[in-house]
């Protein structure tokens, strides 16, 4: 790999033409991913999921170059159909290919949002090793900074869109958001991947400040065979929430990581998911739930529907820092696994170092249960239906959790849970 | 209507029925009794299609050979078994739940499927026949339902369905005097010439209401004794072991 990752990298620094000291950045960073690879299973948070070990079984030669993904943006197309416009009024930011297509915020107030797309990235704050892989590689640094006291009238909605010209190529994206004190952003991350076993590594780290609130829903629905890595970090200031919704299920591969630093009092996130999976797929939502200060309160709900072969996973931590009185922090894993094939991995983990607190966790995993089948069906359902009937009422109470009414609608939607 | 022929039926080598036999005609109401354990619930489980059993006898419904019927066919056909313990669904909106079980049965006989609209009417009509509290149509099916609430709900989808084959297992058991007078008013209601009904019961009380065309003792697994009415005031007197 060494050789093709440096000549591509080479070639990257070519077409990007980024500013000399950012080339030093990403040099540095490259090496650094060099040196520690890709995480494997020998590594305690990677441990039901071999990232090493996939890509090299589902990627034939992965590049870490190509040409399609600095295309001009009127070359690529994107069909009507992947993107359902039409949805509800939405400003959009369109990433095609890895770049940055398209970036419209019509229903806002343009003085009150902050918008740099830049070549020229920041390094992470985190020294993963796919965090240097993403800062050595990366096309756009995207950064958007919501003003103080400003709430945005409309959701934002990513598009991130693939094509099909795109094969065994790595992609990486990273945006920064910052809230300044008192703002709202409601933030949709959807997935259209028409693109085939890519791995796509895509980098997300917010700052939510004082009072300020963020809705980031992320929904992975279409089937594709590529494998996804997200990582977000996110802190929290005093007083702020954010809600965090995941529905994983499209892509072969997912690995979800979702860092919360609850860093001031009264803050607090909230983190429910849907890993909903048929077929050989694998995704994992991992989460490190940080309460560093007095006062904060987080909850954590997932659910899986494991059907065939697939595997899901859930590893849950809450971690209660000494100083952290008062903390409250909750979280549960339910698992239905619809075929003996079928695999659920759940580590819950609390670290508390606090006395006073309240935290709790639990995970269960089972199958449908067969009297509840035969209820319904007694009554007229097929067997199709009925199960059909208990999988939505499993994770009905997991899609209430959405607070922002049009995306529960959509979700709802998406997944044919109705009330 | 209904003919049990010489039914054995095992679970886990365990034996539970032993060669009953029973004949429902077309507008009879068929009362069995019958200490704990003695098989009635299985005898109705099987009867809807419960599988894990092993069977041999025959039971042929509506002159054909029941076993062969799906547990959804079974429905579709007019067979409905009123649960001694109905099940709890999360999740499953009640009204919905209804609606597309209503709705199932009526398409498979090719009946136009309800809208949302004419379903509420509907059911609202047939939820205050039984004085049912509107606001449960609208909770998960059967959770947090009170013991009473279940079998009433129980009662609502008999009523909804209007079965031609209608198997009531215990429903009385669990019910105020009140609710029992409403229930056994919705069973008086639904008999005609062609309905039939099964009322597995441990109490004169409901019979009382229902006044049952006969009374059938099921002990160890068989009919041990059958008669009318008067065998079911016996029973209150004397109990089982006399028999
Ligand atoms: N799945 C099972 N496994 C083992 N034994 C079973 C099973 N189901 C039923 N039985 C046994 O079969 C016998 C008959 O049970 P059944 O529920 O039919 O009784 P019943 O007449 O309805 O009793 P009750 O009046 O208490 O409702 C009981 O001894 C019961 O324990
Ligand atoms: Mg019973």
């Amino acid at each position: 790999m060494t050789n093709q990752i440096k000549t591509d990298f080479d070639k990257v620094i070519k077409y990007l033409k980024p500013p000399k000291e950012n080339i030093n950045l990403r040099k540095k960073s490259l090496n650094k991913f060099i040196n520690l690879g890709f995480p494997q299973k020998k590594e305690e948070d990677w441990k039901f999921f071999d990232l090493n070990q996939i890509i090299s079984s589902n990627i034939k030669d992965l590049k870490f170059f190509d040409k399609e993904l600095f295309d001009k943006k009127n070359k690529i197309l994107i069909p009507k159909n992947a993107l359902p416009f039409k949805l509800f009024e939405h400003n959009k930011i369109i990433i095609a290919n890895g770049a940055v297509h398209t970036i419209d915020f019509r229903y806002e107030d343009l003085k009150k949002i902050n918008i740099t797309n830049t070549a020229k990235n920041q390094s992470s704050n985190t020294n993963h090793s796919l965090a240097y892989l993403n800062s050595a590689f990366t096309t756009n640094y995207l950064k958007i900074i919501i003003k103080k006291n400003y709430s945005l009238n409309k959701p934002v909605i990513l598009y991130n869109f693939t094509n099909e010209k795109i094969t065994s190529t790595n992609i990486n994206q990273r945006l920064d958001i910052v809230l300044e004190d008192n703002s709202r952003l409601n933030l949709i991350n959807l997935f259209t991947d028409y693109s085939s076993d890519n791995f796509i590594n895509i980098n997300h780290e917010f700052k939510v400040g004082k009072d300020s609130i963020l809705k980031n829903y992320k929904i992975d629905d279409k089937e594709n065979s590529n494998i996804k890595y997200f990582y977000n970090n996110i802190d929290l200031d005093q007083n702020s929430l954010v809600e965090n919704f995941i529905l994983s299920s499209g892509s072969k591969f997912i690995k979800n990581e979702i860092n919360c630093n609850l860093q001031a009092k009264y803050a607090s996130a909230f983190v429910s998911g849907i890993i909903n999976l048929d077929g050989a797929k694998q995704h994992e939502i991992k989460t490190n739930i940080n309460h560093l200060a007095e006062n904060t309160k987080s909850y954590q709900l997932i659910k899986s529907v494991l059907n065939e072969n697939s595997k899901g996973i859930f590893q849950g931590k809450i971690f209660v820092d000494s100083i952290a009185q008062k903390t409250n922090g909750y979280q549960l894993s339910k698992a239905l696994l619809l075929n003996e094939n079928a695999e659920f991995d759940g580590k819950p983990e609390l670290e508390i170092y606090a006395d006073d607190v309240k935290c709790s966790h639990g995970s269960t995993s089972g199958s449908l249960d067969e009297n509840s089948i035969f209820y319904l069906m007694s009554r007229g359902l097929n067997h199709k239906e009925a199960k059909k009937l208990l999988i939505n009422g499993f994770l009905l109470d997991v899609v209430e959790k959405i607070t922002d009414l049009e995306i529960k609608k959509l979700i709802k939607e998406i997944i044919g849970v109705s009330e | 209507m209904l003919n049990i022929d010489n039914l054995y039926a095992k679970i886990d080598k365990k034996a539970i029925l032993n060669g009953l036999s029973l004949k429902i005609k077309p507008g009879e109401v068929h009362a069995v009794m019958g200490p704990n354990g003695s098989g009635k619930s299985t005898l109705a489980n099987i009867l809807s299609g419960k599988q894990g059993y092993e069977i041999s006898g025959n039971v042929s419904y509506e002159n054909k050979n029941l076993f062969d019927l799906a547990i959804e066919e079974r429905a579709h056909k007019g067979l409905f078994l009123a649960f001694q313990y109905p099940l709890e669904i999360p999740g499953v909106n009640t009204s919905n739940f209804l609606k597309t079980s209503l709705n199932a049965i009526r398409k498979s006989n090719g009946k136009k499927e309800l809208d949302a609209l004419e379903f509420l009417k509907i059911v609202k009509e047939k939820a205050s026949k039984l004085k049912m509290d509107e606001k449960i149509l609208n909770r998960q099916l059967n959770v947090g339902f009170s013991g009473g609430e279940k079998k009433k709900n129980e009662i609502l989808q008999m009523s909804l369905i209007e079965p031609k084959m209608a198997i009531l297992d215990e429903t009385d058991s669990g019910l105020d005097i009140d609710a029992l007078k409403i229930v056994a008013n919705g069973v008086n209601t639904l008999r005609n010439k062609e309905r039939s009904f099964l009322i597995i019961t441990h109490y004169q009380r409901l019979l009382d209401y229902i006044k049952p065309d006969f009374v059938h003792v099921l002990m160890k697994g068989k009919i041990a004794k059958s008669g009318c009415m008067e065998l079911a005031e016996e029973l209150e007197k004397v109990g089982y072991e006399k028999l």
